[in-house]
């Protein structure tokens, strides 16, 4: 018998929810979901386990990965007890329970917690420029390779570990039984969705948005990688550059949209805004910004007078990189697509 | 302006304006009645059955209207509405009535309907909801009280038609809008109720899908003066073999602006479920619904007769109703006993739409707030001690102006304001 937990939508409203208990069980969000269906027929479900607080249910779930938010359920909810925020709220949670290191709960709970880990990583940042007397040579030299760093550090001790908990405990933990050809054959799944989304196209009206998101990914994962693995600040290729001018561009274009949206409320995605999602929106504009200013003042020579910028640019990237990417909304590049995943080898076994 | 003096205003001719305007006659008060239709009887003449007897509504209604219209203490004007009610004082208040020109004598019409056969107009019959035409030329409906011919001069092409043929040449189209003044010493608001326009739920493609109804429509086909003599699919006239209902239309909805129970549409569309296992022996009815609340007298005992008699009860609210080819209407809903989303296909859908207030008749109030309650019902300001009675002395509510409430209800409301008007009448007599 499972145990029932009333103070648990409590615990959840730190994570964004406004009312779940309102809920009269009617099955309105279910029935107008486009991507609810009959093996994973969401959100009334999660919801009614949330009012009960059946935080094992809700944890063996993948049903929380598998909305994207179209907030159709939300618009007509008889009770506005606004279940789009609540699958929302239930994936920082489960965001918070995957971590194994318990930042991810601690960052999202507290917006103090947040913003003091913003403000220690930019004063160590500047610190650090201080430290080299703000010479533009060895600060970009180190930046290039925490650049490298924080990519190897972050994935083998915070995101691996995490997917690798997150795996236990909706498919093994849980008692989903799969065979090893069913994760080779679902391989394609993964790619797929973690490169196109293309789930997404299933909300009603979702074109225009899932464009923007999908350009978004592709923007900020090749801008990594020409930052990163072709040197892009100080590579001398011309074709590399305005790649890396295009690239940085898309992410600023498009997260400013992403936060004009969320400014404006006018659409049910963008209506609730999580101080995680203000953060990850506005790191992500400011990551394509500044990069791109960088790049401009290299290529019209004043950066070397204007080492400021460069400095700005890298507390951006180490914040970016230490709090949002291992703790923040970042992560829901991987355990989306994971979701889809494993979502996709219990169908191949079921 | 005309001045016409009585005791008693009451405002609405439906079944609880009715019953409280017949109390209040028979113990001697003179009252007039006024009703915006063409005829009183309110939603309730328009019925088919009610529930749970199963007793014809109209067998109800109609000797009621009948006795209201002779009765020598009741003044009836249809297709009129109060403007303004002052409060002059206690037992003193002054209203100005519209009367709006109907274009016939009513008292000379012999109701021989020789000006509709006449009149080369056709257009939506508001009395059928829209389920058949009629003309401009039109006797409202055919238990209609006044049982008298009407012109609706929005429509009619002033052809003269109707006027050549009539025999008594009661047909007038002099008649003009007229105000008059009257003097009572009380009111009873008993201005009914509005049903939802299903319109506000894009999703039920009520506009779009040509066999999805309301209630009220489905009413309409089960009622004795029905315009098709069965139940048809308006789409195509085919018959219905597989039929659903969507409970909580724009009931206990925040999102279409009105969270409360309509207290009727269980109960009614259980009782047109069983009317149509009587009319369409053959036909599957199946009924959505999100929780069944049969809570009045002998109302579980008839939701256990529909189960008994094969309606289906699902438990899960309609999400989306889409249409096929053929007519026929998907519905998708979560089951919620199994927790899973599914789609079921029937050939009709009947929205069972919710009870909102009829709006203004606050705004009709001149010199003293009549109060509305959250939903903007008349606000019932003692509804323990004294449920008939509002935020106005000597003004008095009656029927479901006051909040949504079955027939029965609305009844002894009817009851409870003409004592209460009464008890307010005698205290100035006393004096």
């Amino acid at each position: 018998m499972a145990r029932i937990n009333p103070e648990f939508t409590d615990e959840l409203k730190k994570y964004g929810v406004f009312d779940a208990n309102a809920c009269y069980n009617c099955g309105n969000c279910t029935a107008v979901c486009t991507l609810s269906d009959e093996e994973n027929s969401f959100p009334r479900k999660m919801i009614r386990y949330s009012v009960l607080g059946l935080e094992n249910e809700i944890q063996a779930s993948l049903d929380p990965w598998l909305c994207y938010y179209c907030g159709e359920c939300s618009t007509t909810c008889p009770r506005e007890a606004d279940p789009g925020e609540l699958m929302m709220s239930l994936r920082r949670w489960l965001t918070a329970k995957y971590d194994w290191t318990g930042l991810s709960g601690l960052l999202y709970k507290s917006l103090t917690a947040s913003i003091s880990a913003f403000v220690v990583l930019a004063g160590l940042v500047i610190w650090f420029g201080a430290y080299e007397q703000f010479k533009l040579e060895p600060i970009m030299h180190y930046g290039h390779l925490f650049e490298m760093f924080a990519i190897g550090f972050v994935f083998t001790f915070i995101l691996l570990p995490n997917i690798i908990h997150m795996w236990w405990i909706t498919m093994v933990k849980s008692g989903k039984k799969a065979s090893l050809s069913a994760y080779f054959k679902a391989l394609g799944e993964l790619i797929v969705h973690m490169f196109t989304q293309k789930r997404a196209l299933g909300c009603d009206d979702n074109q225009f948005r899932w464009f923007e998101h999908f350009i978004l990914v592709l923007g900020y994962l090749s801008l990594l990688f020409t930052t990163v693995f072709l040197d892009w600040f100080s590579t001398q290729s011309i074709f590399i550059i305005i790649l890396g001018y295009v690239e940085s561009a898309i992410i600023f274009v498009v997260t400013f949209d992403f936060v004009r949206h969320r400014i404006k409320k006018d659409q049910a995605i963008s209506k609730n805004s999580h101080p995680s999602d203000w953060f990850f929106v506005i790191w992500l504009f400011m990551m394509g910004l500044t990069a791109f200013i960088t790049r401009l003042f290299i290529d019209i020579n004043i950066l070397d007078t204007n080492v400021w910028m460069y400095i700005v640019q890298l507390i951006v990237l180490v914040q970016w990189a230490l709090i949002i990417v291992p703790f923040g909304k970042w992560t829901h590049f991987l355990y989306r697509s994971f979701a889809m995943y494993f979502h996709r080898v219990i169908e191949l076994e079921g | 302006m005309k001045i016409l003096e009585y005791d008693v205003l009451v405002v609405g001719g439906g079944i609880a304006g009715g019953e409280s305007a017949l109390n209040l006659a028979n113990i001697g008060y003179k009252v007039l009645l006024v009703e915006k239709e063409l005829s009183i009887g309110g939603k309730m003449i328009l019925l088919s059955k009610v529930f749970p007897t199963l007793d014809c509504a109209a067998c109800i209604t109609t000797p009621k209207v009948s006795e209201i219209a002779r009765h020598p203490n009741i003044t009836v004007f249809t297709g009129a509405e109060p403007l303004k009610i002052t409060k002059k004082g206690e037992h003193n208040f002054e209203a100005i009535v519209l009367q709006k020109p109907r274009y016939v004598d009513v008292d000379a019409c012999t109701g021989c309907q020789l000006c509709e056969e006449a009149c080369p107009v056709s257009v939506t019959d508001e009395y059928q909801f829209g389920l058949a035409g009629r003309k401009a030329a039109y006797i409202p409906f055919s238990i209609a009280s006044p049982r008298a011919a009407a012109i609706d001069i929005e429509n009619c092409i002033l052809c003269g038609a109707c006027e050549r043929v009539c025999p008594p040449d009661c047909i007038d189209f002099t008649q003009t809008e007229e105000k008059l003044l009257v003097k009572i010493k009380s009111v009873i608001t008993a201005t009914g109720f509005q049903l939802f326009d299903p319109l506000k739920i894009p999703r039920y493609n009520y506009d779009k899908a040509k066999n999805v109804i309301t209630s009220m429509q489905m009413e309409r086909e089960l009622a004795p003066t029905r315009p098709f003599n069965t139940v048809l699919r308006p789409g195509d006239g085919k018959m219905p073999d597989n039929i659903a209902y969507v409970l909580c239309t724009g009931s206990r909805d925040k999102s279409v602006g009105n969270p409360i129970c309509s207290q009727v549409c269980c109960m009614y569309s259980i009782k047109q479920a069983q009317l149509l296992l009587g009319a369409l022996p053959m036909a599957d009815v199946t009924i959505y619904y999100l929780h069944i609340r049969a809570f009045g007298k002998g109302f579980n005992e008839f939701y256990a007769q529909a189960q008994d008699m094969g309606v289906e009860f699902v438990k899960g609210k309609v999400g989306k109703i889409t249409e096929k080819e053929n007519g026929n209407l998907m519905l998708r809903y979560e089951d919620i006993e199994a927790g899973v989303v599914k789609e079921a296909e029937h050939d009709m859908v009947v929205l069972s739409v919710g009870v909102l207030p009829n709006r203004g008749i606050d705004e009709v109030f001149d010199n003293k707030k009549l109060q509305l309650d959250p939903f903007h019902f008349i606000n019932q300001t003692d509804i323990l001690a004294s449920p008939s009675k509002t935020s106005i002395d000597g003004v008095f509510v009656a029927g479901t102006a006051s909040g949504p409430m079955d027939i029965p209800d609305s009844i002894l409301s009817g009851g409870a304001a003409s004592a209460e008007t009464t008890s307010y009448l005698r205290k100035e007599d006393s004096k």
